[in-house]
């Protein structure tokens, strides 16, 4: 499959820049679990009872540590899908470089998202190892929580490119951390339980894509799974994905060849 | 290298590329209006003419990254809008602006945009050596783009061009921006490879840099071709064989006295005449009482073609 090739050539475009640059972000994968399952799941978990029935018989960081899975997918992405698609839509061109080899447009976005795809897996990775030396996990389920976060990572990745590849400058990005990401974050039901909500407002936290990563982790990695609500969460993710990718194509497609 | 054995350098017929009343439109806006040429197999082919005439668009359709609006285009035979991976396998493309990636060294740039062609690394290093020798880049083989000179990034680009052996080089504005003598180390480059039988197609709005290396061109205005040919061809048909350029302190009301003398055009800054002798041009104006600032004899060239044909200059 000549378009399958073509796409891990532009994985191997991203691993070969990855090579001057690995240092800082792997710091960063082994850092970012340590400090948050700390701070947030020892620390701050202690302060926390943990027969608090809406906790449904987890202590604190057996809670808190699947969701941090999603949303260290979601942070991944994000960082990957934005300012890298504005370098190379527009301030390097370098996509324009690589559309005028016999790459397709599709091809390029495959191997963008594969590229973040894998640098998801690794980060979720580390996380869920660090996690796991802590004690934060009680079921060998946990390791499939990791793929369930990198399906977390893939839709938002292939979300924010296709918003990304709409942008003429970086204006747009600070707000949509800001407001968008943050929010997400901190309201997906990743420190408390929606049950914490008012009422009117869960149906909202449904609708957001993260709650579906975070519900989809939990649930795997505590081995509580059931199958219904499996089903709707992966559905939800690969929908997203899915309209991310065609959208991000499109775009892509209309910037590059026009 | 993309080079047959030798240096022998042969224009067939058979035609790359065709087209026939090519046109690109965005929106209301006619960037290309209906433009036929057809490029043979081993020539240099140039679009010479001012920003704006259309020259880039009419690249980017013969490089399968922009479909005509109207029009028929046939690049190695094949249709762009549906067999774009195969042409662009042949093509080598050096865009206007570099797009190189900055953040990899020179040697990397090369090797990742090989695997986009799908060729093997041990292929690709050896071309790396040969194709940076090539372009004088061999020493900063290591070193990141980002420290290169314009000019060198400007050969690394033609470096990274050349890495697919390609039949058909397509090269837009290849010296816009560089210092004259980054410019003369770069014509030198591309005359060896016209000299190895590569087809090179180039725009330009440099009427040196047509004369220097094409052997046919077309000129292009306001999204038309006004005249096609070889430069010598297209300097005997549209001009005289010499000019005379005079800069006057006051150039109002000179050009009514200077009539009968030559072909007179009057520009903002000069006024030029088109005659067969010059010097017996400017000894006319002399007897006509007239002192010019200064006064220039010199051969016709491509940029007076251009003026004769659409009343204004190349570059602005």
């Amino acid at each position: 499959m000549d378009g399958v090739r073509r796409a891990f050539a532009v994985v191997g475009w991203h691993a070969q820049g990855y090579r001057h640059t690995w240092r800082g972000t792997v710091t960063v994968s082994f850092l970012n679990p340590v400090f948050f399952l700390l701070s947030i799941g020892v620390l701050l978990g202690r302060l926390i009872d943990s027969r608090h029935p809406q906790l449904g018989g987890l202590d604190y960081l057996q809670f808190v540590a699947p969701a941090l899975l999603a949303t260290t997918a979601m942070q991944t992405a994000a960082s990957l899908s934005t300012f890298p698609v504005l370098a190379g839509l527009k301030w390097l061109r370098t996509y324009q470089a690589v559309v005028a080899t016999p790459v397709r447009v599709p091809e390029l976005v495959a191997g963008l998202l594969a590229w973040t795809g894998a640098r998801v897996l690794f980060s979720v990775s580390v996380f869920a190892a660090i996690a796991a030396v802590g004690g934060a996990f009680t079921s060998a389920y946990a390791a499939l929580a990791a793929l369930a976060a990198l399906l977390c990572g893939l839709a938002f990745a292939a979300a924010i490119t296709a918003f990304s590849a709409r942008l003429e400058n970086a204006n747009w990005l600070a707000p949509v951390f800001r407001f968008v990401l943050l929010p997400l974050f901190l309201f997906s039901g990743t420190f408390f339980p929606l049950s914490r909500l008012p009422e009117w407002i869960r149906p909202l936290a449904w609708a957001t894509p993260l709650w579906h990563g975070v519900s989809l982790c939990r649930d795997i990695a505590t081995g509580r799974a059931a199958a219904l609500p499996t089903a709707v969460h992966v559905l939800y993710l690969v929908a997203l994905a899915a309209v991310g990718v065609t959208v991000a194509v499109r775009t892509c497609e209309r910037r590059l060849l026009s | 290298m993309a080079a047959r054995a030798g240096s022998v350098r042969t224009v067939s017929e058979e035609l790359l590329i065709e087209a026939q009343a090519l046109t690109k439109r965005y929106g209301e806006f006619v960037a290309v209006d209906g433009i036929d040429f057809g490029v043979r197999k081993g020539e240099t082919f140039g679009f010479l003419g001012p920003n704006g005439a259309g020259k880039s668009s009419t690249m980017r359709m013969i490089g399968a990254v922009s479909p005509p609006s109207a029009g028929t285009l046939r690049v190695f035979g094949r249709d762009p809008a549906t067999d774009g991976p195969a042409i662009r396998e042949r093509l080598g493309v050096v865009p206007q602006e570099d797009n190189l990636d900055l953040e990899l060294d020179v040697a990397e740039n090369l090797l990742v945009y090989g695997r986009f062609f799908g060729l093997p690394r041990n292929v690709i290093r050896r071309r790396t050596d040969e194709l940076l020798d090539f372009v004088q880049l061999a020493e900063r083989r290591d070193s990141r783009v980002d420290s290169l000179s314009g000019g060198m990034k400007r050969r690394l680009t033609i470096a990274r061009a050349l890495v697919n052996e390609p039949e058909l080089m397509l090269l837009d504005e290849p010296t816009t921006g560089l210092d004259p003598q980054a410019r003369h180390a770069l014509w030198d480059r591309l005359y060896r490879l016209k000299q190895r039988g590569v087809t090179l197609v180039l725009t330009t709005h440099y009427m040196d840099e047509a004369e220097q290396l094409c052997d046919r061109l077309v000129i292009m205005d306001r999204a038309r071709i006004v005249a096609e040919g070889s430069p010598r061809e297209l300097i005997a048909r549209f001009v005289e064989a010499e000019v005379v350029e005079l800069r006057f302190a006051v150039q109002n009301g000179v050009a009514a006295e200077l009539e009968g003398i030559g072909r007179v055009e009057v520009l903002p800054d000069r006024i030029v005449i088109g005659a067969e002798d010059g010097d017996a041009a400017l000894d006319a104006v002399h007897a006509r009482g007239l002192h010019p600032d200064s006064s220039l004899v010199r051969r016709s060239t491509l940029e007076d073609v251009f003026l004769t044909l659409t009343g204004r200059s190349l570059v602005d």
